[in-house]
């Protein structure tokens, strides 16, 4: 698992966005198991009762299962789902955010438009 | 060979109706507060707030003026059935007796008074913590802290009370006891009460916060659901005081720069949508250090 915490946002919502992004990258497929409670608070530093809320929250979004006595397992499907709820949001607030700035610096739909193609080709978007 | 005796499960700690006054200055206001065993609490309040006198009462070492400290229902007040559960760690002075002992005659000493007191472990955290075995009225102050840190950590006390235990620490020094704090509460699940102001670093570590300003308790809650309350909003002055106004909302601090304006807000969730919504607003987190400015500063950060 890669990445820092910081204190600009909640930790347990890192702690389940760091879960999320490694499912999302394929480090942890359907059926593995994720790092416990414990080996989290242990590499964050973290009060294990946060790093169970972050684990919880995608439990409760049935991203992971719990096997007992073992640990908690990443459902199979999630991260189709989590790419589903990740577009959701992407819509929703970066876009949002993006087309406001976009605004504040006077730019036309048509000059949005064209910075957006432009990057899309770079990143070479199918 | 020394053997240990086995620490019991952590009972509740009370403040009940707790009063204390220095002369006619009243230090500590009614305050009511259950410190839940198993927990990690963070005790946070200004210079003055009364959090040191909240934590003699609450160990027995200092006495209230009103109510009482209660451990599992009983009295703490020169209750010896009691007091050996708890352990308060406070900063050791280069002037008391007993800074004329090395530090490792004073660790050996603390079986003496502490009844699950684990040798082996103060003896671990002598060398986690690189404490040279000088006299203690010859270390450095960060040294000092160490050596109550490790006779809290060795008492395997079921609540352990720390008041300002990293405050001679320099920051690798802080890190390493939060983190061997952390393998410590893991393994034993104790009730540890920190008091501390460099909080930032520490509120990953508390599960829950109190706060104190000026004797009286103005928050007692899970950290993070704490922190969830609060948000910056942002946003040329007219708009962000007709959105307020509208909500007949109060803010908690002020900011003012030219007519762009920036206040402290605790509300819900729903609330700070509806604004970030609002062209213009900017709807930002807080950390729990902002918290403790919003609701200790008096709104008086400068405009």
């Amino acid at each position: 698992m890669k990445g820092t915490l910081n204190d600009q946002s909640l930790i347990y919502r890192q702690i389940a966005q760091l879960l999320e992004d490694g499912i999302l990258r394929g480090e942890y497929p359907a059926d593995t198991q994720v790092p416990s409670t414990n080996e989290l608070a242990r590499a964050f530093n973290i009060n294990p009762a946060t790093a169970a809320k972050g684990i919880n929250r995608l439990v409760d979004e049935g991203l992971l299962y719990k096997r007992r006595g073992i640990g908690m397992f990443v459902a199979p499907g999630a991260a189709e789902a989590l790419r589903q709820k990740r577009r959701e949001n992407f819509a929703k607030t970066q876009v949002k955010a993006f087309v406001r700035e976009a605004k504040r610096l006077g730019l036309t739909q048509q000059e949005l438009y064209s910075l957006v193609k432009a990057q899309a080709q770079e990143e070479q978007l199918p | 060979m020394t053997t240990i005796t086995k620490a019991p499960a952590p009972q509740p700690l009370q403040a009940d109706k707790l009063c204390k006054n220095y002369g006619k200055q009243p230090v500590l206001q009614d305050l009511d507060l259950t410190f839940e065993p198993g927990r990690i609490y963070g005790l946070i309040g200004r210079n003055g707030a009364g959090k040191t006198t909240l934590l003699g009462i609450l160990s027995g070492q200092n006495y209230a003026t009103g109510g009482r400290a209660l451990y599992g229902g009983q009295p703490v007040w020169e209750n010896s059935a009691v007091l050996g559960n708890l352990h308060f760690a406070r900063e050791m002075s280069a002037a008391s007796e007993l800074a004329g002992l090395s530090v490792k005659n004073f660790l050996r000493a603390g079986r003496l008074f502490c009844p699950y007191w684990d040798q082996n472990y103060a003896d671990e955290l002598i060398k986690k913590f690189e404490l040279p075995n000088k006299m203690i009225n010859r270390l450095s102050r960060g040294q000092m802290s160490m050596v109550s840190i490790t006779a809290a950590l060795a008492s395997r006390a079921p609540v352990t009370l720390l008041d300002e235990p990293t405050a001679g620490l320099d920051v690798v020094a802080r890190e390493r006891f939060y983190r061997i704090l952390l393998d410590e509460y893991q393994r034993t699940g104790r009730t540890f009460v920190i008091s501390t102001h460099i909080i930032e670093e520490a509120a990953s570590v508390f599960e829950k916060v109190v706060i104190l300003d000026e004797g009286k308790e103005v928050a007692d809650q899970n950290t993070e659901d704490l922190v969830e309350q609060f948000r910056y909003i942002s946003g040329p002055a007219a708009e962000l005081d007709a959105a307020l106004a509208e909500r007949g909302i109060t803010p908690l601090q002020t900011q003012v720069l030219g007519g762009h304006k920036m206040v402290a807000v605790r509300g819900e969730e729903a609330l700070f949508e509806e604004l970030a919504a609002r062209d213009g607003l900017t709807v930002e987190g807080m950390n729990l250090q902002n918290v403790f400015v919003a609701l200790c500063g008096h709104g008086d950060e400068e405009g």
